[in-house]
């Protein structure tokens, strides 16, 4: 079972860690899986490109099957394995409809703070404009204000209600980066609060970032917001 | 069931017709639906906002039940009604992994399309450069070069041998791409893929109104 897995990987990456919070929850401990490295642009290394032309982290196989993509891990594992480990598609109507939602609102807020915090990585050095990184910046604003109220009005302490689901699988990676990044304490207390409920579940524990419990410190880019 | 379903949308947006199309394919016919005008703003009207606070479309409510991603009204709509209308989401591991792959791709298909088509209205005039968009232009060719080669004998579906969500997911988009000048005898396979399947009742039923106004815009030609 595991054992028939292998994940590629790099360290500092919200998608790998979605996939690796997914397989521990399905108790796939003990899958193969082989850090790369991104600054070295192992991403677009022959070993990569022959399971993922996209040269992309993560990158995934199962057998013969292969799944990138972390969102389609995450779905891959939970219907694959349905039966073993946490159930991470709750069944009542509401609560998956909910979960669906917030997965998929789940990719904006991905990409609105990568728009900050990877905007030099992104943009080339002649086409930046301190204006659209404030742009960027008021975008992520709004986005943290959604997420907030989403967490106030909640049913539960979960994102898609009382129960841990996909949508935490795949969101809380995002909510942790906001913080290693800098956001302020107290300026957001619902996700603070998220963020505390669940930094310390084994399944998250186990895969954090391998580069966060050695420090440098990240560049607080995110303090200001 | 559809009765109790409504629909938000705007004609010649893929979001939109994603959902229309899986609709069909549910045989959920008859759900309650309203076009809206983005041209008008009404994206933003209350009545949007009342479901959606981003103000975007679709937005979707079945009950009490509201979804307003694309994808995620799909994914819903196939898990609920699992049983009826076409089975969207086979058994078999090896295309199950394929088709949400598929999906979560469309997502970036979708985005590159975008950073070409909308640069203007996206990046304020003193921030555009002529180096961004012909990287972008580069980045949507590099893309549909990609596709290109997924539905290289594919046997007219995306993913497996039937049609499935990642093909309710991918048409809308490859449609846009066509729509907006995109070239058939660039890109054969997905030309040919996306005649194969325009004929689809779910697809055909379901095709843009504002689409056969007249021709669409050319910005892709030259992709």
């Amino acid at each position: 079972m595991a054992k028939n897995m292998t994940l590629l990987w790099c360290t500092g990456s919200c998608p790998c860690w979605r996939a690796m919070i997914a397989l521990e929850e399905k108790n796939l401990q003990g899958y193969n899986h082989q850090l790369l490295s991104f600054d070295k642009m192992e991403h677009k290394s022959q070993q990569v490109l022959d399971i993922n032309p996209r040269g992309q982290f993560p990158t995934f196989k199962h057998g013969d099957n292969v799944v990138n993509e972390s969102y389609a891990i995450c779905f891959y594992l939970e219907s694959q394995f349905k039966s073993q480990g946490n159930k991470l598609i709750p069944d009542g109507p509401e609560e998956q409809a909910l979960m669906y939602q917030r997965m998929f609102e789940g990719l904006t807020f991905y990409d609105k703070l990568g728009n900050v915090i990877y905007y030099d990585w992104y943009v080339p050095e002649g086409e930046r404009h301190d204006s659209a990184l404030k742009r960027n910046k008021d975008a992520l604003v709004a986005e943290l204000g959604l997420w907030e109220g989403y967490l106030s009005k909640g049913s539960g302490s979960f994102l898609a209600g009382k129960t841990f689901s996909l949508a935490d699988v795949v969101v809380f990676p995002t909510v942790a980066f906001l913080f290693r990044f800098g956001l302020s304490a107290g300026r957001y207390p619902k996700l603070e609060e998220y963020y505390a409920l669940l930094k310390d579940r084994p399944s998250i524990k186990a895969s954090r970032p391998p580069h966060w419990l050695e420090g440098p410190e990240e560049e607080l880019l995110l303090k200001e917001i | 069931m559809a009765k109790d379903m409504t629909l938000l949308w705007g004609s010649g947006s893929p979001p939109c017709w994603r959902v229309q199309i899986a609709l069909e394919e549910k045989n959920l016919q008859g759900y309650n639906q309203k076009l809206l005008s983005f041209e008008k703003g009404e994206h933003k009207s209350k009545q949007v906002l009342e479901i959606n606070p981003r103000g975007q479309l679709p937005a979707f409510k079945h009950g009490n039940i509201i979804l307003n991603e694309s994808c995620a009204a799909c994914l819903y709509l196939e898990h609920q009604f699992k049983s009826q209308g076409s089975q969207l989401i086979p058994e078999g591991a090896a295309e199950v992994g394929l088709i949400y792959q598929r999906i979560f791709e469309a997502q970036t298909l979708a985005q590159k399309i975008g950073e070409v088509l909308y640069y203007n209205w996206k990046v304020p005039e003193g921030e555009r450069h002529d180096s961004a968009v012909q990287r972008n232009k580069e980045a949507l060719t590099a893309e549909m070069k990609m596709w290109e080669g997924y539905l290289q004998g594919c046997g007219g579906f995306l993913a497996g041998k039937s049609f499935s969500l990642a093909d309710v997911i991918i048409f809308p988009g490859f449609a846009y791409f066509f729509r907006n000048g995109g070239s058939e005898e660039r890109y054969p396979n997905v030309a040919a893929y996306y005649k194969r399947l325009k004929d689809r009742p779910s697809i055909k039923k379901t095709w843009p109104p504002t689409w056969n106004d007249g021709p669409g815009q050319e910005v892709l030609k030259d992709i």
